[in-house]
């Protein structure tokens, strides 16, 4: 059933929501040995390592068991599924270390310029530096991309809006926190699937940039007509030298 | 009159409708064309692929070609935007053959797309700039960097509109005024309509 996205991203996205508080019910993986690394753990690894050197379709289950230093029986026994189970719960571990990443950056932001440009950063790069996915990309682009347009897309922008709309509520309320969540997701989205001559997402600046010179003024203008319009969350002469991002904090 | 390579594509995309773009060979093509096989090789000597992806292409600046012909009557940028979203939006979902591709091969149309999309944006943004050059741009934005952004921006709320109703004239209204122009030309007055 699940043939065509085994290893889709979407489908590990949204499995992260089934996972998160569901510890393992199989004692074999959980269990922790002294002094070495579970099986579980050595498996994933490897199937990473395959990944980013062969990519999904060249990669067998004897690949993984070699990279993971074990039979393929081993593997069979932690993960009863085969490759797509293998491949399920590195969606899942990849996508979790993803959200921990931005959660952690999100999180020391300071106010709300920072979070956008923390949180747009960190996405972009953890997307642009991922090994199996700039692999991928280059040479089985059908697997990532088929997972990040039209309704699947919505879903990916669906999933990480939900996670991330918590860290923008410090400065906003729950509706514009959605809403300005949605759409930084898609920024950086666009700008990763589609790059830009001019413009990179993983440089802070730039994207330090993009937040206050179209960011920033939506947002404002999406307080209007909610009668919010004086509590403006970055001074206006932030606004006049956005090229240089020298003036965050205590300028708010 | 219609030239030979412009029956043999349509004959592929009425092939593509029926079958899906994986099943379409040049020889259904060719039958479809009344044509030989030779003289669709002749045509795209590249065969199965660069057919497809001539389809593809076809189709994709078609769409272009339509939604070109709803907006560039507008008097305003807002009214570009406006009418291009809800005509754009309207004719993906009324596009059967696309719909059915997304569904039953979208990792064989999806990257086609892609590919197509990205080269679009120079173009959307090309359009836009004498409207921006004629609205004004907000203090310290650059003309070029913002055709770009809403390029980007147009092409990923139309395959994609996330919570955004663009069916809805006052949603559509809010969005250009907000997430789209806000930044690039600074205060906007409210929503005629």
């Amino acid at each position: 059933m699940r043939q065509l996205e085994p290893y889709c991203l979407t489908v590990g996205v949204a499995r992260l929501e089934l996972v998160r508080g569901t510890p393992s019910a199989n004692p074999v993986e959980g269990r922790l040995a002294v002094g070495a690394t579970p099986v579980r753990v050595r498996v994933i690894d490897g199937a990473i390592d395959c990944l980013a050197r062969q990519g999904v379709a060249k990669t067998t289950l004897d690949d993984v068991a070699r990279a993971a230093g074990c039979s393929r029986a081993t593997v069979y026994r932690v993960f009863p599924g085969g490759k797509d189970a293998v491949l399920g719960a590195v969606v899942d571990t990849e996508v979790s270390r993803f959200f921990s990443a931005l959660a952690v950056r999100m999180g020391a932001a300071t106010d709300l310029e920072d979070v956008l440009v923390a949180g747009m950063t960190e996405a972009a790069t953890g997307v642009a530096g991922h090994r199996v996915l700039r692999y991928l990309l280059e040479h089985e682009p059908e697997v990532v991309l088929s997972t990040l347009a039209f309704a699947r897309m919505d879903e990916v922008l669906a999933v990480t809006c939900a996670f991330t709309t918590p860290f923008l509520g410090r400065w906003l309320d729950q509706a514009e926190s959605k809403r300005v969540a949605e759409w930084a997701a898609r920024i950086v989205l666009s700008y990763l699937l589609c790059p830009s001559d001019g413009v990179d997402l993983t440089d802070t600046p730039q994207v330090r940039r993009l937040v206050r010179l179209f960011v920033l003024p939506g947002i404002r203008a999406l307080q209007v007509p909610h009668g919010v319009a004086a509590q403006v969350h970055t001074k206006p002469s932030s606004r006049s030298n956005p090229s240089t991002p020298t003036t965050k904090g205590e300028a708010s | 009159m219609e030239g030979p390579r412009q029956r043999i594509l349509e004959a592929t995309y009425a092939c593509v409708a029926r079958w899906g773009l994986s099943k379409t060979t040049v020889e259904d093509a060719a039958r479809e064309a009344g044509l030989s096989r030779a003289t669709v090789y002749r045509y795209f000597p590249g065969g199965r692929d660069e057919l497809i992806d001539a389809v593809v292409s076809w189709q994709f600046l078609l769409f272009f070609v339509r939604l070109y012909e709803e907006v560039h009557g507008a008097g305003s940028l807002e009214e570009v935007l406006e009418r291009g979203l809800v005509f754009a939006r309207q004719s993906l979902l009324e596009h059967e053959v696309l719909q059915k591709m997304l569904e039953i091969e979208p990792e064989v149309l999806v990257p086609k797309l892609t590919v197509e999309s990205n080269r679009t944006v120079g173009l959307i943004a090309g359009f836009l700039v004498p409207y921006l050059h004629e609205h004004g741009m907000a203090e310290g934005v650059e003309i070029h960097e913002a055709a770009d952004f809403l390029a980007r921006m147009i092409l990923s709320y139309i395959s994609s509109p996330g919570h955004w109703d663009l069916g809805d004239p006052e949603q559509v209204a809010t969005l250009v005024r907000t997430e789209l122009l806000a930044g690039v030309v600074g205060e906007l007055g409210p929503a005629v309509s």
